[in-house]
């Protein structure tokens, strides 16, 4: 047996004006899970307490709460002291049951068609992992596109999807999934990393419906116009100033002795319309050691393509891409774009491997910089922090020049193609970024991704950086106390 | 809703498992249907946690009768025979449906519905999806219910039937803030699913507390053989709370191998043809022996070890349990789980006939809240397959009933909210009792039974029956009646218990030497009733 403190919301409506979190106190056996604090709760402490569950084996999605902000399910979480336990971010019936019926009830059902026909054994493969949804909502809770937007949300999409795979199904389901909001999806991933079944929902089931909508033509005029430029341009986005790679040569060399040797992989936005962050990467390498080799026939990624689902010239861009570093015979990649970065680990097989810059500053260590008197927060950019499983490292990074105020982990609505697609929701997700940046009272916003830098700049008031442009104000300021020692 | 505050429908269905949504569908092709749970719909119940699969025969080689004659076999010839032949007959009909509405099964490579081995069946009939087959029946039957157009009333627990003279005419619910509905219907379906959660170690969810049985009993059905209860060999030990979870019979099904502390493969002592695919009673007696005799793992269990399977096999045949098991930190491709007997299923429960039709006018039944159709002891799969086959016959049965003037008796209604509203007067918890209740049957009433124990376990049960549960708000009193309900299931389970002075299939009575194997008993069903209780007595052929 052992003691927990947890803090528990607690909200009736009935008599509440507003919702108010209680600790309690509980005895527990090892290896509890959070629905045993919850019973344990309701037996010894208070009974009025209101939480659903039901199968206690993770089979149900009954007992979906959040732990700390993140969506889980009580009966499989293990309860820690300490823990915080709220409803999901759904509209609260009492404490923490929240109304399900209303999404429940957005799931599109099979409509068996004339003819029957039994998926192969190669269908069901394909169906199966979206077919073990046990409709928790823990992906809607996490959802940040349905927050600003009409949008019937993951767990509905994944479904679409599943439905979309089926002979036995007589529905359009790629039309009703683009009524229903298939594109404002910002690819942001949080709804997979939740799920407690482990649905890869925009892998699987949202690009996938989207490269089906490509084929029936529905895919959106914005979205059309960015595949017609990398088509012409191996471009994303077009360039306003001479590029980065016009202003280099191919082959960076450290100014002390070598440590590494990567390509790197520029991306379109540091390429065309963010340079001047690039330069500053490259110098922050070329202090610590790492020497870099720039091919420059290298293209865009193709992530854009992807997350729209438009996906005819892909192969192409891969190809190239790939053939750029083989041939320099180069065994590892550097990405300081978060997007290029997920993609080229997730969606391409390299035959090198591929770093994000965060990464490979951390593994071969920095000299130290000199701190800076500012508060930073950091925006974790979602195809580092999901896409990539990195979140530590840039914070290793920052807090050797600044001090660090932390903000909740929420996509910016940069991703997915809804900044030029849905503009008016891209801007409402960013809206709440500021709001967030406001409340941690920082001075300036530290992110990693170009799109996310880009986006968040036009929506604060606050200046917002890439963690290697705060590294090397960090060595400029080193260098600056060098030459003028202050007095002592 | 009427404007009195009381809701009718032509038929009311009582449970959203396998069994009532499956009735519920069928249902509502006669007139209007109201299916009301105590749980939301599709979550709650067993169903949706079943793991292993549905008995049907499909192939050529396989028969129908073959199948009747492996329930039998199971059940200790106490099945009846009726609903044998028809749950044999009519579960590959209802498999079809489910496959025709979206059901998402294994395939072989021929695009037909795979089969696997379980348990006490001589053919390999046992249809699944992945070790997640009722999850999938759910949300099939479900998707079809929304296309049926029968109404749902979620989270409301029925507390009481209503009747007419002896007719059921309906029910009275409360919902989750605690205020009564009254529902009015023509005929009434009792799908409320099973009660092991009367005991310490169970794999039921929540709802199984047999609420179902104690409704029907106190409206004067008759339940038969309710001391039947199966105790499935394999429950997780460890951690503590998820004790008696399901490990799934699919586990063995795939090649899952059992062996105690000193590594000894002991199935080979207790059914050397079978093994571990053996009937659950005899595995689950293996296995409380091989513990009791000190044979047993460090947290009370044995092993059971997948660990010579392929990985893949695992990763695509048993994802669910390679998941949960993960969550616990045991890695099921690396190490053997550790697992012991749990309180699975209840065999008896309300006398139906192959209609449905219970022993009152205007109630019917189907799923686990009935008896007769496993007898004994059920196998692996046949469960599934019951929802399925009766819930579909009791649906149709009660469409057919005729249409009655539908008018709500006050005094019965006054009554009611009498018997509900003491709860605010209560003195005891009511998880107190229900955690005492727990502990008495686990010792008392459970794989080896004695009459001496079982008449202490009813005396603390008539003790239990006495307290006074509180209710600490409007919506802790469907709590309150909860526990009334196990009291009742329990008792009902010991009686039966108490009855029937014989060993057969899941009763094991030490204190009872018999001369006659099974197929040979004198006894027949022990009944329980308002106004009868008994073991009939005939020869079996
Ligand atoms: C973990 C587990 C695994 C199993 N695996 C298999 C398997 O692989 N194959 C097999 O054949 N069988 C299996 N079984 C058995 C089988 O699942 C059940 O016997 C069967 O699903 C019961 O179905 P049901 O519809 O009768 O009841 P349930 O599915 O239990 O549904 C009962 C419903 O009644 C509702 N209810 C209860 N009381 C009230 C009330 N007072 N008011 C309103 N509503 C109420 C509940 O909310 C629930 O919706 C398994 C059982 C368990 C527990
Ligand atoms: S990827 Fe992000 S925006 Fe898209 S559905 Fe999932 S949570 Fe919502
Ligand atoms: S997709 Fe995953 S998180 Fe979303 S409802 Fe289904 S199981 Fe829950
Ligand atoms: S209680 Fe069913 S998933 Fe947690």
């Amino acid at each position: 047996m052992k003691d927990l403190a947890v803090k528990v919301f607690r909200f009736d409506p009935e008599c509440d004006e507003s919702p108010h979190y209680q600790t309690y106190l509980v005895t527990v056996n090892e290896g509890a899970r959070v629905l045993h604090v919850l019973h344990a709760i309701h037996d010894d402490h208070d009974p009025t307490l209101s939480y659903r569950y039901c199968c206690g084996s993770g089979q149900c999605g009954s007992c979906a709460v959040r732990v700390n902000g993140q969506p889980v399910l009580a009966c499989m979480e293990e309860a820690r002291d300490g823990s915080i336990i709220e409803p999901l971010d759904l509209p609260v019936v009492k404490d923490l049951v929240v109304d399900m019926e209303p999404y429940l009830r957005q799931i599109s059902s099979l409509v068996p068609g004339e003819e029957f026909r039994m998926p192969t054994a190669e269908e069901v493969e394909e169906i199966k992992p979206l077919r073990s949804c046990i409709e928790c909502l823990a992906c809607v809770s996490a959802c940040p596109a349905l927050k600003v937007i009409d949008f019937a949300g993951p767990a509905a999409m994944r479904e679409e999807m599943r439905l979309a795979l089926d002979p036995r199904d007589s529905g359009d389901r790629v039309t009703e999934a683009v009524r229903d909001g298939l594109f404002t999806c910002t690819s942001c991933q949080a709804c997979w990393k939740v799920c407690p079944k482990d649905i890869q929902i925009p892998g699987k089931a949202i690009e996938k419906l989207r490269a089906l909508a490509n084929k029936k033509g529905l895919t959106l005029p914005r979205h059309q116009e960015v595949s017609q430029l990398v088509r012409e341009t191996g471009r994303s986005v077009t360039r306003t100033e001479p590029t980065f790679m016009e202003q280099v040569g191919e082959i960076l060399e450290p100014y002390g002795p070598v440590k590494a040797t990567v390509g790197f992989f520029v991306g379109c936005m540091y390429n065309q319309r963010l340079p001047q962050t690039a330069h500053d990467a490259m110098e922050v390498l070329r202090r610590n050691g790492i020497r870099v080799i720039i091919p420059k026939e290298q293209v865009c990624c193709g992530s854009p393509l992807i997350r729209t689902g438009q996906l005819d010239v892909l192969d192409t861009l891969k190809r190239r891409n790939i053939d750029a570093f083989v041939f320099r015979n180069i065994d590892t990649v550097l990405t300081m774009c978060a997007g290029c970065g997920s993609t080229l680990k997730n969606d391409y097989k390299t035959p090198f491997r591929v770093v994000d810059i965060n990464e490979l500053l951390t593994r071969y260590g920095i000299e130290p910089p000199a701190r800076l008197p500012l508060k930073a927060t950091y925006h974790d950019p979602c195809h580092l922090m999901r896409g990539q499983g990195i979140r530590d490292l840039p914070r290793e990074l920052i807090t050797q020049v600044v001090d660090l105020v932390e903000m909740p982990s929420i996509c910016c609505g940069s991703g997915g193609g809804v900044r030029s697609g849905i503009p008016e929701e891209a801007a409402a997700l960013a809206e709440m970024r500021r709001v967030e940046i406001e409340k941690t009272g920082a001075d300036i916003v530290i992110s990693s991704c170009p799109f996310c830098e880009f986006h968040i700049m036009e929506h604060t008031d606050r200046p917002v950086k890439n963690v290697t442009t705060l590294l090397l104000e960090g060595y400029r300021e080193k260098d600056r106390k060098k030459a003028s020692p202050e007095p002592c | 809703m009427r404007s009195d505050g009381v809701d009718t429908a032509h038929v009311l269905v009582i449970g959203s498992g396998g069994a009532g949504v499956r009735a519920a569908i069928e249902a509502a092709g006669y007139g209007e249907t109201l299916l009301v749970s105590k749980t939301l719909a599709g979550k709650g119940g067993c169903t949706t946690m079943a793991e292993g699969g549905y008995n049907a025969v499909l192939r050529e080689e396989d028969s129908c009768e073959i199948h009747f004659e492996d329930t039998l076999k199971g059940g200790a010839y106490l099945n009846d025979r009726d609903l044998v032949q028809t749950l044999v007959r009519e579960a590959p009909e209802r498999m079809a449906d489910l496959l025709r509405w979206g059901a998402v099964f294994d395939v072989t490579d021929s695009c037909e519905v795979a089969q696997r081995p379980f348990g006490g069946q001589r053919f390999p009939r046992t249809c699944y999806a992945g070790d997640r087959t009722g999850h999938e029946m759910m949300a099939t039957l479900i998707d079809r219910l929304d296309a049926a157009g029968a109404r749902v009333e979620n989270e409301v627990t029925i507390i009481t039937l209503l009747q007419d003279g002896e007719r059921v005419s309906g029910a009275i619910g409360l919902d989750k803030s605690g205020e009564m509905r009254i529902i009015l219907a023509d005929a009434t379906v009792l799908a409320t699913g099973g009660g092991t959660r009367i005991y310490d170690i169970s794999t039921n969810s929540s709802s199984g507390t047999g609420d179902g049985y104690a409704l029907a009993y106190k409206a004067g059905a008759e339940l038969i053989d309710m001391e039947q209860v199966q105790f499935h060999p394999t429950g997780a030990v460890y951690p503590y709370d998820a004790r008696g979870r399901l490990v799934t019979e699919a586990v063995r099904g795939e090649g899952g191998i059992l062996k105690n502390s000193l590594g000894e493969r002991f199935m080979g002592r207790y059914d050397p043809e079978r093994m571990e695919l053996s009937t659950r009673d005899v595995v689950s007696r293996a296995i409380a022996t091989e513990i009791l005799e000190g044979r047993g793992t460090e947290h009370g269990g044995v092993y059971l070890d997948v660990t010579h399977l392929e990985r893949k096999q695992i990763e695509t045949k048993l994802p669910v349990m390679l998941e949960q098991f993960l969550k616990f930190g045991v890695d099921i491709r690396e190490e053997p789980m550790e697992v012991a007997p749990t309180a699975h299923h209840i065999m008896g429960g309300l006398r139906i006939s192959p209609e449905g039709q219970t022993t009152v006018p205007g109630l019917y039944a189907c799923g686990e809240v009935t008896g007769g159709v496993h007898g004994a002891n059920r196998l692996g799969g046949n469960a599934l397959a019951d929802t399925q086959v009766f819930g579909k016959r009791a649906g149709e049965a009660a469409g057919r009933a005729q249409e009655r003037r539908k008018e709500a008796d006050q005094a019965v209604i006054s009554a009611e909210e009498n018997r509900i509203s003491a709860f605010y007067d209560g003195d005891i918890s009511p998880s107190t009792v229900v955690r005492s209740l727990r502990t008495a049957m686990w010792d008392g009433a459970g794989i080896f039974r004695t009459g001496p124990a079982l008449e202490k376990t009813r005396e603390i049960i008539i003790h239990l029956l006495m307290l006074r549960p509180r209710a600490a708000s409007p919506a802790n009193l469907a709590e309150c009646c909860t526990v009334q309900n196990m009291l009742v299931t329990a008792s009902l389970v010991v009686r039966g218990a108490l009855l029937r002075k014989e060993s057969r299939g899941a009763h094991v009575r030490q204190d009872i030497v018999q001369t006659w194997d099974m197929q040979h008993s004198p006894y027949g069903h022990t009944f329980l009733s308002r106004s009868r209780e008994g073991i009939e007595t005939e020869v079996q052929e």
